[in-house]
């Protein structure tokens, strides 16, 4: 016992503790917003890190919920930073959604509407679907008068929901519309998280505001394919020859990053460089425990060289 | 043990029965009253007939986008003798509401809405910020960008807003987040409203839903189907609860605000509720009774002997 406070179900990373989860682990996945990166600054000791643990033979794969880009723009991004990740080595809600349609064989001659950004098209472009909507729409208004008729594309056979900086009232509208009356629309969201480091500076509304919107409207629950679900690890898993008990999923965020770890029976270790703070984290009502927890991923590098 | 079945509603045959069984009618308006702008018909004769019984006539709205004052205009612009004080919109609840817990003067509230709500809280004495013209305001999330928010505000009220935007979902939030104690009312949770008659729109509670998924945080609902309006003016007009009948057509406001307050409850088909689903076996909310709209008042008759 500590400070007073009853030791925690979920142990503070210690040289030991490193040790053993690297020896016990092939690859390791990383959430980006707040463990890599906040905003557009990468977090202090990321690179060393990710060297380290590429020395030591490990895989490293990035899983992210921000579906503002695909795929191949976040390796940009990744490259903009000084770090080299490919494509194939990133996973995204964006992409995510795009792969749910694919793998639940979505007809061509349907189409995607879109209340999100341009990740998310890019991701739907590439997987061959016809979709609109995105940050053109966040221009459209509702004509305020007594005999408008809000007009719809009966060919949408799903909405796609995620972050949506451009989001207003015609796009809450047009979501509700096409769940609600054309049969059999999908309503899918890339994920449900309340807020995010867009920025480095402070904490803006997730998707999960989005979705919520959307969702209070239809009075329907959406397919999330994005964390905690553990859809994106069936990608992972074809990707890579890897066992989730070999892996160990390392976030900021105790109910999608960690509890995407117990989903799919990884390891998982919580760092404290994002969203969380160690008092939520150690607060009874938590019931989300990751293995092991500690300030960032940086801590590593210190622990293993010990 | 199997919980005991809900009575199913009964259709309405013996409207004078109805009407002596009680003292004041509580209607509410969209799909009820008028549909958009158009008055439904039947609906003066109506109200005539109910008032020359010597009934207290009351109109209870979830529509915030406007003031008792700017309601009185709209009844009074479709020929209905109605006074303002007999009109409680969830606009007037917010305002109501922040007066009933002595929101200090000293402190102002967020407004993500309309009109209605701005012009309800400036009768009270409330310092405001926000409304439609935060609606112009953008959001680049780039570099650098931070958005500072005002540290006095006490309270986020929450209602339907076509202006709504990425702006005022972060001003919120961060209002609730951050400013000690600040409060997250919501003036409704409708799903849908009928903006124009001829189709169903996002309704408040895609606002209120946004702003409880980005802070995780349960607002405090003034509106149907929360009890708050009805103590108001039961407690304003001193009358009690089983000498009323509230008329709605909706389910999970309407009906069931009548049934939490203990009222009588009539569900009219002239607006968003089908008689299929009133019927389905999905639903659970039962009025007393059905009827197709309220000018049935004047036709139902008992059958004579």
């Amino acid at each position: 016992m500590a400070n007073g406070l009853p030791d925690p179900p979920c142990g503070l990373l210690t040289a030991d503790s490193a040790r053993s989860l690297v020896d016990s682990v092939d690859a390791f996945l990383f959430d980006c917003d707040g463990v890599i990166w906040k905003g557009d600054k990468l977090i202090e000791g990321v690179s060393q890190t990710m060297e380290l643990l590429r020395k030591l033979g490990k895989k490293l794969v990035f899983v992210t919920n921000n579906s503002r880009k695909s795929r191949r723009q976040y390796s940009k991004k990744f490259r903009s930073l000084g770090l080299e990740v490919t494509e194939d080595e990133i996973f995204t809600s964006s992409f995510a959604a795009a792969m749910f349609l694919k793998l639940n064989n979505f007809p061509p001659e349907k189409k995607v509407y879109v209340v999100g950004e341009d990740g998310i098209l890019e991701e739907l472009k590439l997987a061959g679907f016809e979709c609109f909507g995105g940050p053109e729409d966040g221009k459209k208004n509702i004509k305020l008068e007594a005999d408008f008729y809000f007009e719809h594309d009966k060919s949408v056979g799903a909405v796609v929901v995620g972050l949506d900086q451009y989001f207003n009232y015609y796009k809450m509208q047009y979501a509700r519309i096409c769940i609600s009356e054309n049969p059999g629309c999908l309503f899918i969201a890339t994920n449900r998280d309340p807020s995010g480091h867009m920025t480095s500076g402070q904490e803006w509304p997730g998707a999960g505001t989005m979705v919520a919107a959307v969702s209070c409207s239809v009075q329907k629950e959406p397919i999330v394919v994005g964390k905690p679900s553990s859809f994106l690890m069936d990608f992972l898993l074809k990707s890579f020859n890897l066992e989730t008990s070999r892996m160990c999923m390392v976030g900021d965020r105790l109910d999608t990053d960690i509890l995407f770890g117990h989903n799919t029976g990884c390891k998982t270790l919580l760092v404290l460089s994002g969203c969380t703070a160690l008092p939520e984290l150690l607060d009874a009502s938590n019931k989300i425990h990751p293995d092991l927890y500690t300030t960032s991923v940086y801590d590593l590098v210190g622990l293993l060289q010990n | 043990m199997a919980a005991a079945a809900v009575a199913p509603a009964a259709k309405l045959e013996d409207a004078d029965a109805l009407i002596d069984s009680v003292e004041t009618f509580i209607f509410d308006c969209d799909g009820v009253i008028w549909k958009g702008d158009k008055l439904i018909d039947g609906v003066p004769e109506t109200l005539d007939l109910l008032r020359s019984k010597g009934k207290r006539l009351v109109f209870v709205t979830n529509n915030s986008t406007k003031s008792r004052k700017q309601y009185g205009k709209k009844f009074e612009t479709l020929g209905l003798n109605i006074d303002e004080e007999e009109i409680f919109a969830s606009s007037f609840a917010a305002a109501a509401y922040l007066q009933s817990i002595d929101f200090p003067k000293d402190k102002k509230v967020y407004v993500i809405g309309e009109e209605g709500i701005l012009k309800e809280l400036e009768l009270a004495g409330f310092q405001h910020l926000g409304g439609p013209t935060d609606g112009d305001k953008k959001i680049e999330l780039k570099p650098g960008f931070y958005m500072e928010h005002d540290k006095d505000v006490g309270a986020v009220v929450v209602g339907f807003d076509r202006y709504f935007n990425y702006y005022k979902v972060q001003y919120g939030t961060l209002c609730i987040r951050e400013n000690p104690g600040c409060l997250f009312i919501a003036t409704n949770r409708d799903a849908v409203t009928h903006l124009t008659d001829a189709q169903e729109w996002a309704g408040g509670g895609s606002m209120v839903g946004a702003i409880l998924g980005s802070t995780k945080q349960e607002p405090v609902v003034v509106g149907k189907p929360s009890t708050f309006m009805m103590d108001y003016l039961a407690k304003k007009f001193g009358i009690t609860t089983s000498q009323i009948c509230m008329v709605g057509d909706r389910l999970d406001t309407d009906i069931l605000f009548g049934q939490n307050g203990g009222c009588k409850t009539l569900l009219v088909l002239s607006g968003v509720t089908s008689l299929q689903t009133l019927q389905s076996p999905d639903n659970s909310i039962q009025p007393d009774f059905y009827t197709n709209q309220i000018s049935d008042f004047l036709t139902l008759k008992a059958a004579t002997v």
